[in-house]
C-alpha cells in the first residue's frame, strides 16, 4: 500500500521511469520475437528433412525423375525399421529452363493426403485456406508455397496454372524458409498425370497412370537407425537410392549457420537496448531519490530497510513497465504479422516463453538497476545524501 | 545545590575539513570542545559559516568528527563513546535517542505532514497505528493537526518548520537538535514554539540545543555558546549578557509553575494555524 502510493506521489517521475522501460521491454518483446520466428524457421529448414528418408530410382540419370511403380513403395515397407514408405511425385513445377539461377526451383509435389499416418512432424500452417485432404483426390486442387504465392499474387479461390492446367487455390502456406515455400501441393492423382504427360510417349505406352510415382518418403519407425534402415533399402530394394536427413543437413548446413548467428544477434540486440533502457530509467529515478535517503537515514531509517523498500519499488516499476511493454509488443506483432499475412512475410512469433522473459526480466533487472544507486545513496553519510541536488 | 547532573553530551577535539575540488579545504570545525549536561536547554550563536550546523551534524551521528592525525576527537553521548560505534547503532541511537531539526527543514516532498512526522516512530520500532497516533499529537503540540494530509509543497516555510519540529519531538527523545528551529516564524510563533520547547525541557527533563540568531530566542536558555571561525569561544552565562533573561530562567529553575512556561504545559494555546 504504502508502495503503491509512493508511487502515485511522484506521478510524473513514476509514468517516465514506466513508459522507459515500456520502451525497453517493447524493444526486447518485438525483436524477440523476430528471433523466435528466424529460429524456428531455420529449426524447420533442418526438421523438414528430418528422420526420413529419401528414395529414389537410381536408374535415373536421363530422364531427370525416372518414374517409380507404387510396388516399390510396398516392397520399401516391408523392409525392417521402417514404419511407413509414402510415394510421391516430385516435379519440376515449370518445364522452362530457369537459366542461371541460384534459388531452389519451384517444386510440385504430389502425395495421397495422410498417407503418412500422422508420422511427418514438419507441421505446415496456413496464412489463408486449407491443407490437401483425402477426398480433394481426383480434383484439381492446389496448395501454394508462401514464396509461389507472393509471386504469382495468388488467393484462395483463385486459379494457379501448373503446365497449362488450371488449378483451384484452395490454401496458402506460411512461410517456412525451406522448400515449402516454393512447393505446390497437388493431390496424388493429378500429379501422376502430369507427370505421365511429361514422359516421352516411348514410356507411356504401355504406362498404367496409377501405378505411378518418382520417389519414396520413407519414415523409420522410432528408435531406429537411421543410416542402416537406408542401407538395407538400397541392398533389398532393386535400383533404391536414398537421400538421408544427415546427408541433407551437410549440404544446408552452412546456411543454418548463418541464420543461427543472425538469431543470436538479433536477441543480443533486444536484450541490450531492453536491458540498458531498464538501467538507465531505473538508477536515474533512484538516484533522484539520493535526498529522501539522506532524510530517512538522518532521521534513523535503518540502511536495509531504507534499500529494501525502494528496491521493491523498483521492481514494481519494472513489472508494471514490463507488463505494458508486453502488452504494447504483442500488439504491434499481431498487427505487423496480420499486415504481412497478405504477402506471406509473417515476421514474429510471441511465444509463451518470451513473454514471461521480458516481465521477469524487465523486474528482476528493475530491481538490480534500482539496488545499485539505492545500495550507493544508502551508504553515504546522511549530510552528504542530504546536501545532494 | 546537589551534585551537578551527569554529562549527555562531551565532545573533544572536534574537527571537520571538507575539501572541494581543487585543492580547497575548508575547516568547518578545527577542534571543538563542549560539554552539555543533561537536562539543559543550550542556545549555540554565531556568525554564518562559523561551523554551528557541522558541530549539530556531528553532535547528532549523522557525520563523524574527522579522524586525521590531531589529537584523537571524542565524542559521548550519556558517557557511551560513539566514535567507534557501527553506522546500524548509530542510526538506533539516532531513531530512539535523539530529534534533529534542519536548518532547511528536510521533509520528504511526496509525503504528508503526518507522513513525515509518523516516520520518525515508525523507524524506532513503533507499529504502524500507534506511529500515526503520536504523529498526530505532534502536528497538534505544534498547533498543525489540522494540516496533517497537507505535503510539504501545500505548506508555507513556517508551518513546515513546525512540522520538522514536530517529527523532532515525536519520539520524546533524550536530546533534541535543533538547528534555528525559529528562523521562519514569526515573532509569536516563534515564542510559543520556544515556550514549548521549553515545557518539554523542563517536565521531561530532555535535553535541548539550539542553534539561534535571535537573541531572544537565546536569552531564554540555560547558556548560550559562541562559535568563531570553527571554534567555540569560552561558555557565557546568559545573565552575564542579558541581565533581562535572568529571571525567567532563575524562576525556572526554582518553581516550574511559573505562568510563562508552565501554562502552556496543560492546555496548549490554540496555536493559530498561519
Ligand atoms: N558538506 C559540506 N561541504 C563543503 N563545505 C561545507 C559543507 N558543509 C559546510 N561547509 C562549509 O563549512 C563551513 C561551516 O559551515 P556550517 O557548519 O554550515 O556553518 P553555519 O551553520 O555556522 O553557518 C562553511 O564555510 C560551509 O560553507
Ligand atoms: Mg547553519
Amino acid at each position: 500500500m504504502h508502495l503503491l502510493r509512493n508511487l502515485t506521489r511522484r506521478k510524473v517521475r513514476t509514468t517516465l521511469t514506466i513508459l522507459g522501460i515500456t520502451i525497453g521491454i517493447w524493444a526486447l518483446v518485438v525483436f524477440g520475437s523476430m528471433a523466435n520466428k528466424i529460429n524456428s524457421l531455420v529449426e524447420g529448414g533442418s526438421s523438414y528433412f528430418g528422420d526420413k528418408i529419401i528414395v529414389t530410382d537410381a536408374s535415373d540419370g536421363v530422364f531427370g525423375n525416372a518414374p517409380m511403380s507404387l510396388s516399390v513403395a510396398r516392397g520399401i515397407d516391408q523392409v525392417q525399421g521402417v514404419a511407413v514408405a509414402v510415394p510421391q511425385i516430385q516435379l519440376l513445377l515449370s518445364t522452362e529452363g530457369r537459366g542461371l539461377s541460384f534459388d531452389i526451383p519451384d517444386q510440385l509435389q504430389g502425395q495421397l493426403a495422410g498417407a503418412d499416418q500422422g508420422r511427418e512432424t514438419f507441421v505446415l500452417r496456413y496464412t489463408r485456406g486449407r491443407g490437401l485432404a483425402p477426398e480433394d483426390e481426383g480434383r484439381n486442387v492446389v496448395v501454394l508455397g508462401a514464396d509461389l504465392a507472393r509471386d504469382a499474387g495468388a488467393s484462395v479461390g483463385g486459379t494457379f496454372q501448373v503446365r497449362d492446367r488450371p488449378f483451384e487455390i484452395v490454401g496458402i502456406l506460411e512461410p517456412t524458409l525451406t522448400a515449402p515455400d516454393t512447393t505446390a501441393y497437388v493431390p496424388l492423382r493429378a500429379a501422376q498425370e502430369i507427370f505421365a504427360e511429361s514422359l516421352p510417349p516411348i514410356f507411356r505406352a504401355d504406362l498404367d497412370t496409377t501405378d505411378l510415382a518418382s520417389q519414396v518418403v520413407v519414415y523409420p519407425e522410432q528408435g531406429a537407425d537411421i543410416a542402416a534402415v537406408a542401407a538395407r533399402i538400397e541392398t533389398q530394394v532393386p535400383n533404391a537410392a536414398t537421400l538421408t536427413g544427415a546427408e541433407f543437413d551437410t549440404l544446408v548446413g552452412s546456411t543454418t549457420a548463418i541464420f543461427n548467428a543472425i538469431i543470436v544477434g538479433v536477441a543480443l540486440i533486444s536484450l541490450v537496448v531492453g536491458g540498458l533502457s531498464v538501467i538507465n530509467t531505473m538508477a536515474m529515478a533512484v538516484a533522484e531519490r539520493t535526498r529522501e535517503i539522506g532524510i530517512k537515514r538522518a532521521i534513523g531509517g535503518p540502511r536495509r530497510r531504507i534499500i529494501r523498500e525502494l528496491v521493491t519499488e523498483a521492481g514494481l516499476i519494472g513489472l508494471i513497465g514490463g507488463l505494458l511493454g508486453l502488452i504494447l509488443g504483442a500488439v504491434v506483432i499481431v498487427l505487423a504479422n496480420e499486415a504481412g499475412r497478405e504477402s506471406g512475410t509473417v515476421l514474429f512469433e510471441l511465444t509463451p516463453e518470451t513473454a514471461f522473459f521480458a516481465v521477469v526480466f524487465s523486474t528482476g533487472l528493475g530491481m538490480l538497476a534500482g539496488l545499485a544507486p539505492a545500495w550507493n545513496a544508502a551508504r553515504l553519510d546522511p549530510v552528504t545524501a542530504l546536501r545532494y541536488e | 545545590m546537589s551534585s551537578p547532573p551527569p554529562l549527555l553530551l562531551e565532545g573533544r577535539n572536534l574537527r571537520k575539513t571538507y575539501r572541494l575540488g581543487r585543492g580547497n579545504i575548508v575547516k568547518a570545525l578545527r577542534g571543538v570542545e563542549v560539554e552539555i549536561a543533561a537536562g539543559e536547554m543550550v542556545a549555540i550563536m554565531g556568525p554564518s559559516g562559523s561551523g554551528k550546523s557541522t558541530l549539530m551534524h556531528i553532535l547528532g551521528l549523522l557525520h563523524g568528527p574527522d579522524q586525521d592525525g590531531g589529537p584523537p576527537p571524542e565524542l559521548r553521548v550519556a558517557g557511551q563513546d560513539v566514535t567507534r560505534l557501527s553506522d546500524g547503532a548509530r542510526t538506533r541511537m539516532r531513531a530512539r535517542q535523539m530529534g534533529f531539526v534542519f536548518q532547511s527543514f528536510n521533509l520528504i516532498p511526496t509525503l504528508s505532514a503526518l507522513e513525515n512526522v509518523a516516520l520518525a516512530p515508525d523507524y524506532a520500532g513503533a507499529s504502524s497505528v500507534a506511529a500515526q497516533a503520536a504523529g498526530l499529537d505532534a502536528l497538534e503540540l505544534v498547533g498543525l493537526a489540522d494540516r496533517a494530509r497537507h505535503r510539504p509543497a501545500e505548506l508555507s516555510g513556517g508551518e513546515q518548520q513546525r512540522v520538522a519540529i514536530a517529527r523532532s519531538l515525536v519520539n520524546r527523545p533524550a536530546l533534541v537538535l535543533a538547528d534555528e528551529p525559529t528562523g521562519n516564524l514569526d515573532t509569536d510563533r516563534s515564542t510559543e514554539i520556544l515556550g514549548l520547547l521549553r515545557r518539554f525541557n523542563r517536565e521531561q527533563g530532555q535535553t535541548f540545543v539550539l542553534v539561534t540568531h535571535d537573541p531572544e530566542v537565546a536569552a531564554a536558555c540555560d547558556r548560550i555558546v559562541r562559535m568563531r571561525d570553527g571554534l567555540i569561544s569560552p561558555a557565557l552565562e546568559p545573565p552575564a549578557l542579558e541581565p533581562a533573561a535572568a529571571a525567567p530562567r532563575s524562576a525556572a529553575r526554582e518553581s516550574p509553575s511559573v505562568p510563562r512556561s508552565a501554562e502552556p504545559a496543560r492546555t496548549p494555546a490554540p496555536l493559530r494555524s498561519d
